[in-house]
C-alpha cells in the first residue's frame, strides 16, 4: 500500500435513465428525483465520516451509473461535503461521467462552477445500429451536441468512451468511429472490448446476434492501438489512451496500488491496507452507509501480487528495483525463462529498469500475469 | 478313505458372468444355516465393495459349511469360490484343482455362454465332476429345457435330472444340496502319506500376516510343523492351521487329506506364496510336487502416474498395499519426461488393470494419469539379440529391428446369429484370423478367431458389446507369438516428443490412428500464447499433423476500484484450472489428453 501525496475519492451514482444492454454495473433505472436527493444526503454523510482523518485528496471521480443525472443542488451538496471532509488540493482532477442527453448548458455550468474540470462521455460508437443494439439512449449527433457544450463550458479535459467487438460491428465501421473521434481530438479516449456479462440482456440474447470473430476483434484492438498512436495518443493502459499529461490521474491510482476512498453503493476503497466495499443495495445503503463488505487485509504477498496484476496493465509497467526493494526478490531472476519467452514473442519488454507489456501483451495479460504470479 | 473324508465335499461354482453364481452361493450358505437369514448380507462371498458393485468375484474365497443331508448324516461342504473372468484363468484352474466337483450355473434365459464353456472345459480338464444347475427359472423368459439341451449338446454332459432353481427366490436349493452329496465324490488321499497340500489362494491380514488357503491332498498338517513350499524352495514353521467359517477363521488342531483350510506362518507378503505351489513337510517331503504349477505373468502393462506429482509416495504405498493381496500385480518405478515419476504396472488383463486403477482411485483417493495399455512385444534386433518390450517408449527404432513379434490370442466369441456379420467385420478390422464357427443352435453361434492381443486391449470388448447390443460374450487365451509389422507411433507437441503418448501399432493401422489421436489431442490442449503443432511420427517421418491455434484474447478490459477484487478472483480461478494442467515441455495439456490415446471409438 502506498500513500501518495493525495488520495483518490470515488463517488458512485447508481442512477440511469435506462440501463444499457451490456451493463452489469450497479445502477438503477427510472429512479425518482427525490430518492436521488435522499441518496445525495447519504453520500454527503458518508463523506463527512472521513472528516476526522484529515486526508488530502487530489482526485475526485463521479462515476456510475450516470452522475450527470444529478441536479446542480445535489451535486453542490456532495461537493460541499467533500471540501469539508478533505483537504481538496487546488489542482485536483475532478471528473464527472456523463451521458449525452443528460446534460444541458445550465447544468454543465453549474457542475463546472462546483469544480468539475474533466468530463468523461460515453459514446461507444458513431453508428446508430450499433448504439441501438447496446441500448444507448442517445444518437451520434446528440453526442456531438453534448461534446460541443462541454468545450463551450471550458472543459479542456474530455474523455470519450468507445467499444469494439459489438454485435454487427465490422473492422471498417470501427475504423470510422475511431476516425471520427480522432477528428474531435478529445484529450483522452477509452477503448473497451465488449464483455458479455452474465445476467445482462445482451448476454441473454447473444445467440440471436452476430459478433465479430475472435480474429476480427483482435484486429479492431490493434487498429485502435495503431490509429490512436499515430494520432498522438499514448496507449498508457490496456483500454486507455491519452494525450501527454492527460492520463486519468484518478484511475492511475488504482493501477499504481495507491490509496483511494470509494463512497456510495457498491463503491470500493483501499485504505490503511484494507480493501472493502459497500452494499449493492440502495435501500440497505440509505439505511446504513457505514457497513463494510468483504473487508480484506492486503498483506505483503497480496501486495506483491496486486503490484504485478495492476502494474502490468500500464504501459509504464513495474519498476524492477522498486519491486525488489518492496518485496525482497528480483522478478527477472524468479521468472527468467518465462520473461525471455514473453520478450521473444513480443509480449513483454524490459527497458530502463522497468518490466512492461506491449500492446500485443496487453491482450493476453491475464495469461501473462498468471505466469508471473505463480507462487504469490 | 477315512470316515472323516467320506463326509467331505469340496466343490466350486462356475458360471458365465451374471448367471447368478454369487447369488447361488448365498442361498447355499443360507440353506445350510451357516449364516442366519437375518444376518445375510447380499453376496457374502464377495467382500470387496468393488466386487459387489460389478457383480463379479475378483479374488477366490473359500468357506466351510455344515449340511445335514436327507440320509441323516452331517456333511462338511467346502465351497471354493472362483473368479469369473478370463483375466484370472490360472487362479480359477488352481481353485478347481482343490475340488472334486463343480456346480456349473447356467442362466435359463441366456443358455450356455463363452465363459460357461471355457469354465466347463477347465473343470473337465481338471477331472471334476460337473453338476449343472439351471438358474433364474423364476423369470418369464426362462427356457429350462433349452438350457438343458444346450448343456448336453454343447458341453456334452448329461443334464436330464439336473436341478432347476431360482437362486434369487431360493427355489429348489435343496435339490442342489442333495445332489452335491450324491453326485460329487468324496475326496481321496492318504492321511498317513507325506504331506501334499495345494495353495489355491492367500490373503494378507495385518495381524496374522499372510493367510494361505490350501487343499490337503495327502498327509496332515499341524501347528508347529516345519513346512516347505516346493516350487519356491522356502521353509516356514506353521503358526496356526484352521478352517474358513463364514464369519472368519477358526483354528483347528490339524488339517488332513481331503480337507480345505488355511495356515499361517511367518510369511510377510503374498508374493512369497505362489498359487499352485505344493506345501510339504521339510523333514518328510513328498517325492514330487503337484503338477501344473506355473508363474503367472502379466499380459498387459501400463504406466500409472499420480496426477499430482507430490503424491508419488502415496501411490507407491497404495500399490504396495494392493500387492499384499494380489501377487499378480507387478510394478516398478519408471520416469516419464512428460509425467514425471510413476510406475510401470503389469496386469493379468484389462479387467485386472481397470480394477487396480479403480481401487487406487477409490480406496486411496488418488488422481491418476494412466498411459495406454501395452502388451509385451518380442523384438529381434539386427545384432541377433532378442528383447521383450513392455513399454512403448523402449521400442527400438525401425532400422534397429530385424523381426518383431506380438502376442496372438485364441478368441472365442458366442453370439446370437444376427450379429455374426458385424462381429466378423469387427474381427477382420482388428486383424483377426478366422479359425472356425459352430452353430450352437438356430439362434446362436460360437466363433473362433486368432487375434493380436494388441487389438483386444484396444477397446475391442467395448466395440464388441456395442455391435451386438451386449449379447456377445468373449473369452480368450494366449496362443503364442507371431511375426508382425509393428511400428512405434510417437507424438510431438511443439516439436518435442511426449514419451507418455507413444504406443506400438500395426503398421497399416498407423495412419488412421495417428490422425484420430492428433485430432483428440487438439481438443484437449487449451490455446496457449503460441501456436502448437501436433505431429504424429514414425521414426523421423511425420504421418499426421494438427495445429492448436494461438490464444487470442485473455484480458479483463475494465479494471477499476471494485474490479480489483473481482479480477483477483478471476485470476485465482484461472490458477486453479492451471494447476490441473500437465506441462509437457513448453505445452500445457489437460489430464484428459492422455485418455485420448486410450479411448477411441468403435472403428479404431
Amino acid at each position: 500500500m502506498m500513500r501518495a501525496d493525495g488520495i483518490g475519492l470515488y463517488i458512485h451514482l447508481p442512477f440511469c435513465v435506462r440501463k444499457c444492454a451490456y451493463c452489469d454495473f450497479c445502477s438503477f433505472a427510472g429512479v425518482d428525483g427525490s430518492i436521488i436527493s435522499e441518496y445525495a444526503d447519504a453520500l454527503a454523510s458518508e463523506i463527512l465520516s472521513y472528516r476526522e482523518r484529515g486526508f488530502k485528496v487530489d482526485t475526485v471521480f463521479f462515476g456510475g451509473g450516470t452522475p450527470s443525472l444529478l441536479s446542480p443542488e445535489d451535486f453542490r451538496k456532495i461537493m460541499r461535503a467533500v471540501r469539508e471532509s478533505f483537504l481538496l488540493s487546488d489542482e485536483a482532477e475532478i471528473t464527472l461521467e456523463a451521458n449525452p442527453k443528460t446534460l444541458d448548458r445550465n447544468k454543465l455550468e453549474a457542475f463546472v462552477a462546483s469544480g468539475v474540470n474533466r468530463i468523461s462521455l460515453g459514446l461507444q460508437s458513431i453508428h446508430e445500429n450499433e448504439l441501438k443494439t447496446l441500448g444507448r439512449i442517445h444518437s451520434y449527433s446528440e453526442f456531438l451536441e453534448t461534446y460541443r457544450l462541454c468545450r463551450e463550458a471550458g472543459i479542456d479535459n474530455v474523455n470519450v468512451d468507445l467499444m469494439y467487438g459489438l454485435p454487427g460491428q465490422t473492422v471498417e465501421s470501427f475504423k470510422e468511429t475511431l476516425r471520427a473521434v480522432i477528428d474531435l481530438s478529445p484529450e483522452h479516449i477509452s477503448v473497451y472490448g465488449l464483455i458479455l456479462e452474465e445476467g445482462t440482456p445482451l448476454y441473454e440474447k447473444q445467440s440471436t446476434l452476430s459478433f465479430p470473430s475472435e480474429d476480427c476483434e483482435y484486429e479492431m484492438y490493434l487498429l485502435a492501438d495503431r490509429h490512436l498512436s499515430r494520432a498522438g495518443y499514448c496507449h498508457y493502459e490496456i483500454s486507455n489512451y491519452s494525450r501527454a499529461g492527460k492520463e486519468s490521474r484518478h484511475n492511475l491510482k488504482y493501477w499504481r496500488c495507491e490509496e483511494y476512498i470509494g463512497v456510495g453503493v457498491s463503491a470500493h476503497s483501499y485504505l490503511d491496507g484494507y480493501r472493502f466495499g459497500r452494499t449493492q443495495s440502495l435501500t440497505e445503503y440509505l439505511r446504513d452507509n457505514r457497513e463494510y463488505l468483504n473487508k480484506e487485509y492486503i498483506d505483503r504477498d497480496g501486495e506483491a501480487l496486486e503490484k504485478i496484476m495492476l502494474g502490468l496493465r500500464l504501459r509504464e509497467g513495474i519498476s524492477l528495483k522498486e519491486y525488489e526493494d518492496l518485496f525482497g526478490f528480483d522478478l527477472t531472476e524468479k521468472y527468467r525463462e518465462k520473461l525471455i519467452t514473453f520478450e521473444k514473442m513480443g509480449y513483454a519488454r524490459i527497458f530502463s529498469g522497468r518490466l512492461s507489456l506491449t500492446a500485443e501483451g496487453f491482450y493476453v495479460s491475464n495469461y501473462i500475469i498468471n505466469e508471473l504470479t505463480e507462487s504469490t | 478313505m477315512t470316515d472323516r473324508q467320506k463326509y467331505i465335499r469340496n466343490f466350486s461354482i462356475i458360471a458365465h458372468i451374471d448367471h447368478g453364481k454369487s447369488t447361488l452361493a448365498d442361498r447355499i450358505l443360507e440353506k445350510t444355516e451357516t449364516v442366519a437369514v437375518r444376518d445375510m448380507e447380499e453376496q457374502i462371498l464377495d467382500n470387496m465393495d468393488l466386487e459387489r458393485e460389478r457383480g463379479i468375484t475378483i479374488k477366490a474365497r473359500a468357506i466351510r459349511l455344515a449340511y445335514k443331508a436327507k440320509d441323516g448324516e452331517e456333511y462338511v461342504y467346502n465351497l471354493i469360490d472362483t473368479p469369473g473372468h478370463v483375466d484370472f484363468g490360472y487362479e480359477v484352474s488352481r481353485s478347481l484343482k482343490a475340488c472334486e466337483g463343480a456346480l456349473l450355473v447356467v442362466d435359463a434365459t441366456q443358455g450356455v455362454e463363452a465363459q460357461t464353456l471355457a469354465n466347463a472345459y477347465l473343470a473337465i480338464d481338471n477331472d471334476l465332476e460337473i453338476l449343472p444347475v439351471i438358474n433364474k427359472i423364476d423369470l418369464a423368459s426362462a427356457d429350462v429345457e433349452g438350457a438343458r439341451r444346450e448343456i448336453e449338446d454343447i458341453i456334452g454332459i448329461p443334464a436330464e435330472d439336473c436341478p432347476a432353481v431360482s437362486a434369487k427366490c431360493g427355489l429348489n436349493i435343496e435339490d442342489v444340496l442333495e445332489k452335491i452329496v450324491t453326485d460329487i465324490p468324496a475326496p481321496e488321499g492318504d492321511p498317513t502319506a507325506p504331506l501334499k497340500a495345494l495353495i489355491f489362494d492367500s490373503h494378507y491380514d495385518p495381524y496374522l500376516g499372510v493367510v494361505v488357503y490350501v487343499r490337503v491332498l495327502d498327509g496332515e498338517m499341524r501347528a508347529g510343523d516345519k513346512i516347505r513350499l516346493m516350487a519356491q524352495g522356502t521353509e516356514f514353521e506353521l503358526f496356526e492351521v484352521g478352517t474358513m467359517e463364514p464369519f472368519g477363521l477358526k483354528r483347528q488342531d490339524s488339517l488332513s487329506a481331503g480337507e480345505v483350510g488355511y495356515f499361517t506362518a511367518s510369511i510377510k507378503t503374498v508374493g512369497d506364496t505362489r498359487v499352485g505351489d505344493t506345501v510339504t513337510h521339510a523333514d518328510r517331503p513328498a517325492d514330487e510336487a503337484l503338477p501344473g504349477f506355473r508363474e503367472v505373468h502379466p499380459m498387459v502393462y501400463s504406466g500409472i502416474y499420480p496426477a499430482d506429482g507430490a503424491r508419488y509416495g502415496d501411490l507407491r504405498d497404495a500399490l504396495e498395499k494392493l500387492q499384499l493381496n494380489d501377487a499378480s500385480l507387478v510394478f516398478e518405478p519408471e520416469t516419464s519426461v512428460a509425467l514425471g515419476f510413476g510406475f510401470r504396472c503389469g496386469f493379468l488383463g484389462l479387467l485386472h488393470m481397470e480394477i487396480i486403477e479403480e481401487r487406487l482411485e477409490r480406496e486411496f483417493n488418488l488422481d491418476l494419469i494412466t498411459t495406454a495399455p501395452s502388451v509385451i512385444y518380442k523384438v529381434e534386433l539386427r545384432g541377433g539379440e532378442v528383447v521383450m518390450i513392455d513399454n512403448p517408449s523402449k521400442f527400438p527404432s525401425p532400422d534397429e529391428i530385424s523381426v518383431a513379434y506380438e502376442p496372438i490370442m485364441k478368441a472365442n466369441i458366442i453370439t446370437p446369429t444376427d450379429y455374426i456379420g458385424g462381429i466378423m467385420d469387427l474381427c477382420q478390422e482388428r486383424r483377426g484370423v478366422f479359425v472356425d464357427m459352430k452353430y450352437i443352435d438356430t439362434e446362436r453361434a460360437e466363433i473362433h478367431y486368432e487375434m493380436p492381443l494388441n487389438e483386444i486391449i484396444y477397446d475391442f470388448f467395448d466395440a464388441l458389446k456395442s455391435r451386438t447390443k451386449g449379447y456377445a460374450s468373449l473369452d480368450y487365451e494366449l496362443k503364442g507369438y507371431k511375426q508382425s509389422k509393428l511400428v512405434k507411433l510417437d507424438f510431438m507437441l511443439n516439436g518435442e516428443v511426449v514419451d507418455a503418448l507413444s504406443f506400438i501399432v500395426f503398421e497399416d493401422r498407423a495412419y488412421g490412428r495417428a490422425r484420430k489421436i492428433a485430432e483428440k489431442l487438439k481438443e484437449n490442449i487449451p490455446r496457449q500464447l503460441f501456436e502448437i503443432p501436433i505431429q504424429a511420427t514414425i521414426g523421423s517421418k511425420i504421418i499426421a499433423r494438427e495445429t492448436v491455434k494461438a490464444m487470442r484474447k485473455d484480458v479483463l478490459a475494465k479494471c477499476y476500484g471494485g474490479d480489483i477484487t473481482r479480477k483477483k478472483k478471476l485470476l485465482e480461478k484461472q490458477k486453479e484450472g492451471k494447476k490441473k494442467m500437465r506441462k509437457l515441455g513448453s505445452v500445457e495439456v489437460t489430464p484428459e489428453a492422455f485418455m485420448a490415446v486410450l479411448r477411441l471409438d468403435d472403428e479404431g
